[in-house]
């Protein structure tokens, strides 16, 4: 258990070093799009933090981390569950 | 690579939807059959850790970027259907709290990601079969990585180019093309860091690879 402590620490700081470097070029997809013309709509569905950032937060370096904080605990719980139900109880 | 809603038409979704629908419930019943309890806090931390490396863009060339998608590193990790369930669970989480792929478009990258991903276990453990090729792994795990991310953009290449937008602007002979040609060059940023990753938890936990049943027979076959 420790060790994946350790190494949830350690997504953190990758996390915390590694964002303000993050290419803000658009992706494949986007880049596609872009060159053919074709405009992204406005989501149907915005989530509760668009591309990654709290609205709320105005420095984009500490909205990006806050949101990609809540992301990684936010999937890590939610992927121990589905741990927990697709498994089987060791006997 | 994640579809934004409004890239795809209703059919597609649909469809898309339909055929992912189909490989999560296979997944999820060859889990409950293949994997022990024990498997949990890995499938906790290395979707966390697929979500955080997701975040971080890489550039490219001529002004566009990449990610790590992570697909093929989880299978190597958590096998085929730990796998494919688990980048599910990175993919709706992304789209429900960060507009990152769209609702109705899920279908879509849920196949072009998670499944492709997913299924390239096997086609690591085919390669590899052969007992006399063991030193195969970790080229295979290269090639197969680079490779699932160019079919999931072939795949989402053929999904876009059926949408009204796409299709007014030259449809499957315009964006097919374009889509393979980022993600041949983006695929090799997948290609390294999923190798790098692998080979590094294999030296630092050499059971990290062995400890799935499914993958001890082959391991077992390599050693001998």
């Amino acid at each position: 258990m420790k060790a994946y402590i350790k190494v949830i620490i350690l997504i953190l700081i990758c996390l915390a070093v590694l964002t303000p470097l993050a290419s803000d070029f658009p992706d494949g997809l986007e880049k596609v799009a872009e060159t053919l013309g074709i405009e992204e709509h406005d989501p149907t569905w915005k989530g509760l933090m668009p591309d990654y950032t709290l609205p709320t937060i105005d420095n984009p370096y500490i909205s990006t981390f806050v949101a990609g904080t809540f992301g990684v605990f936010l999937v890590l719980g939610v992927a121990f569950i589905l741990g927990i139900v697709i498994t089987k109880p060791s006997r | 690579m994640h579809i934004p809603d409004g890239f795809l038409n209703p059919a597609i979704c649909a469809l898309m939807g339909a055929i992912s629908t189909g490989f999560l419930v296979w997944s999820w019943r060859k889990a409950r059959a293949t994997y022990p309890r024990s498997l949990a806090p890995l499938l906790a931390v290395s979707s966390a850790f697929v979500f955080a490396a997701q975040m971080i863009n890489f550039p490219i060339v001529y002004g566009t970027s990449g990610h790590l998608v992570g697909g093929t590193f989880l299978s190597m990790l958590l096998g085929p259907y730990a796998a494919i369930l688990s980048m599910t669970i990175v993919l709706m989480m992304q789209a429900l709290f960060f507009a990152d792929g769209g609702i109705f478009t899920f279908g879509a990258n849920v196949f072009n990601m998670a499944v492709i991903g997913g299924l390239s276990f096997f086609l690591i453990k085919l390669l590899t079969r052969n007992p006399k090729r063991s030193g195969w792994l970790f080229r295979s795990i290269f090639f197969v990585s680079w490779l699932s991310v160019v079919l999931g953009a072939l795949a989402c290449g053929l999904q876009i180019s059926f949408s009204p937008v796409f299709s007014e602007a030259g449809g499957i002979a315009v964006t097919v093309p374009a889509m393979l040609f980022w993600h041949i060059l983006i695929g090799l940023g997948e290609a390294a860091t999923t190798t790098t990753l692998v080979s590094q938890l294999h030296r630092l936990q050499p059971t990290i690879l062995s400890g799935l049943t499914i993958l001890r027979g082959r391991q077992s076959e390599s050693i001998h």
